[in-house]
């Protein structure tokens, strides 16, 4: 008997489904290993992030077609992010009671973010391309996508940015806070949200509930604010 | 119930898209589609049993969401490699130093606040 295995496998890899079957083990797969062992480089994000990479270029596949095949994960990131309001509102209460903190920390944190990044690009001998890029590499995708290229950056590659920052963030963010001696949720939650937006918020959440909102509320207003300020700043400056 | 929530959340998204459209060119839909389901919240009162069963879902695999576009960074392997060092130690200080110092500014803040009350 002669089995066409070649042409089995080709059509099971190029099937629709294998970019989703392939993001869903992969995801619960991390998520598995990361729960046993609490390694912060188990990190969900990241891990599944490497083993899909990994699973592509062995079955020789593109990018582009693994991205066209789990389109459906990618729209469900805008209700996602719609979602984020509820736990916004059931904490609105204690927002409402730090008001002015989170506005200072809001201003403040947010230049001082995206400056530094400026600034150590700048020293490192980035081209102006790449700085472009970067520039809103604290704020959830779609703006940091819609800024970067206003800014004369490339979209894709700001979304690229987008995600390391916040996978290194939620590796080392929550280590980090607890060394600088900030126990206070909402201190942490704004932290986490304002630098390393969705996926910082993503460990907020596990952190808590209030911590959660805290880091949602502050990703939007970063979002916010630096699709409205960035590039009337840049604009000005250079 | 988890259907009903599901619509309502792309429903705002949807009118949310509509007026990114028409006025705010420069805030993607989502967001706005946040802002106004959290007005509507404001408005209402209380979060419907629906809404909150389909938001708490959802934001129970973000992370999940977020794995096609982090994948994305394989078309530009050459590119990052050029600007390496550029890239990563930008990435990784201003991070670390802006995480940290927005954690602890903010608790500074809370804090004073909290003494200003008490005296």
């Amino acid at each position: 008997m002669n089995l066409d295995w070649q042409g089995a496998w080709a059509s099971v890899i190029h099937h629709p489904l294998f970019g989703i079957a392939l993001t869903l083990g992969a995801y619960q797969l991390a998520m598995a290993c990361y729960e046993k062992t609490r390694w912060v480089f188990f990190q969900p994000v990241l891990a599944s992030m490497v083993v899909v990479i990994a699973m592509l270029l062995g079955c020789g596949l593109e990018y582009a077609e693994y991205r066209r095949s789990t389109e459906i994960l990618g729209i469900l990131l805008g209700p996602a992010t719609v979602a984020l309001a509820v736990p916004l509102y059931l904490n609105l209460r204690r927002i409402r009671l730090l008001l002015w903190p989170i506005l200072t920390t809001l201003v403040v944190g947010g230049v001082f973010a995206t400056g530094l990044c400026l600034l150590i690009g700048w020293l490192l001998g980035a081209n102006h391309m790449m700085l472009m890029t970067m520039a809103p590499k604290s704020v959830t995708s779609p703006i940091a996508m819609l800024v970067a290229e206003q800014l004369g950056g490339v979209a894709a590659l700001a979304a690229v940015f987008v995600l390391l920052t916040g996978v290194i963030g939620a590796i080392f963010g929550p280590g980090l806070l607890s060394w600088a001696g900030v126990h206070n949720p909402a201190a942490r939650g704004m932290a986490l949200g304002l630098t390393a937006h969705a996926v910082g918020t993503s460990v907020a959440l596990q952190e808590g509930e209030e911590c959660g909102a805290f880091a949602a509320l502050a990703m939007s207003l970063m979002g916010v604010a630096t699709a409205l300020f960035l590039p009337l700043t840049v604009s000005l400056v250079v | 119930m988890l259907l009903r929530g599901l619509t309502w959340l792309v429903v705002f998204q949807l009118v949310g898209t509509a007026l990114n459209h028409l006025f705010l060119s420069i805030l993607p839909g989502p967001i706005i589609g946040l802002v106004l389901l959290l007005i509507y919240l404001m408005i209402r009162g209380d979060v419907s049993e629906p809404l909150s069963v389909a938001a708490s879902s959802l934001l129970r695999y973000l992370p999940l969401l977020l794995v096609p576009p982090a994948v994305g960074i394989m078309i530009y392997a050459t590119a990052i490699a050029e600007n390496f060092w550029a890239i990563v130690g930008s990435l990784v200080l201003s991070l670390v130093i802006s995480l940290t110092f927005v954690g602890w500014f903010m608790q500074k803040l809370i804090e004073r606040r909290a003494d200003h009350h008490e005296s």
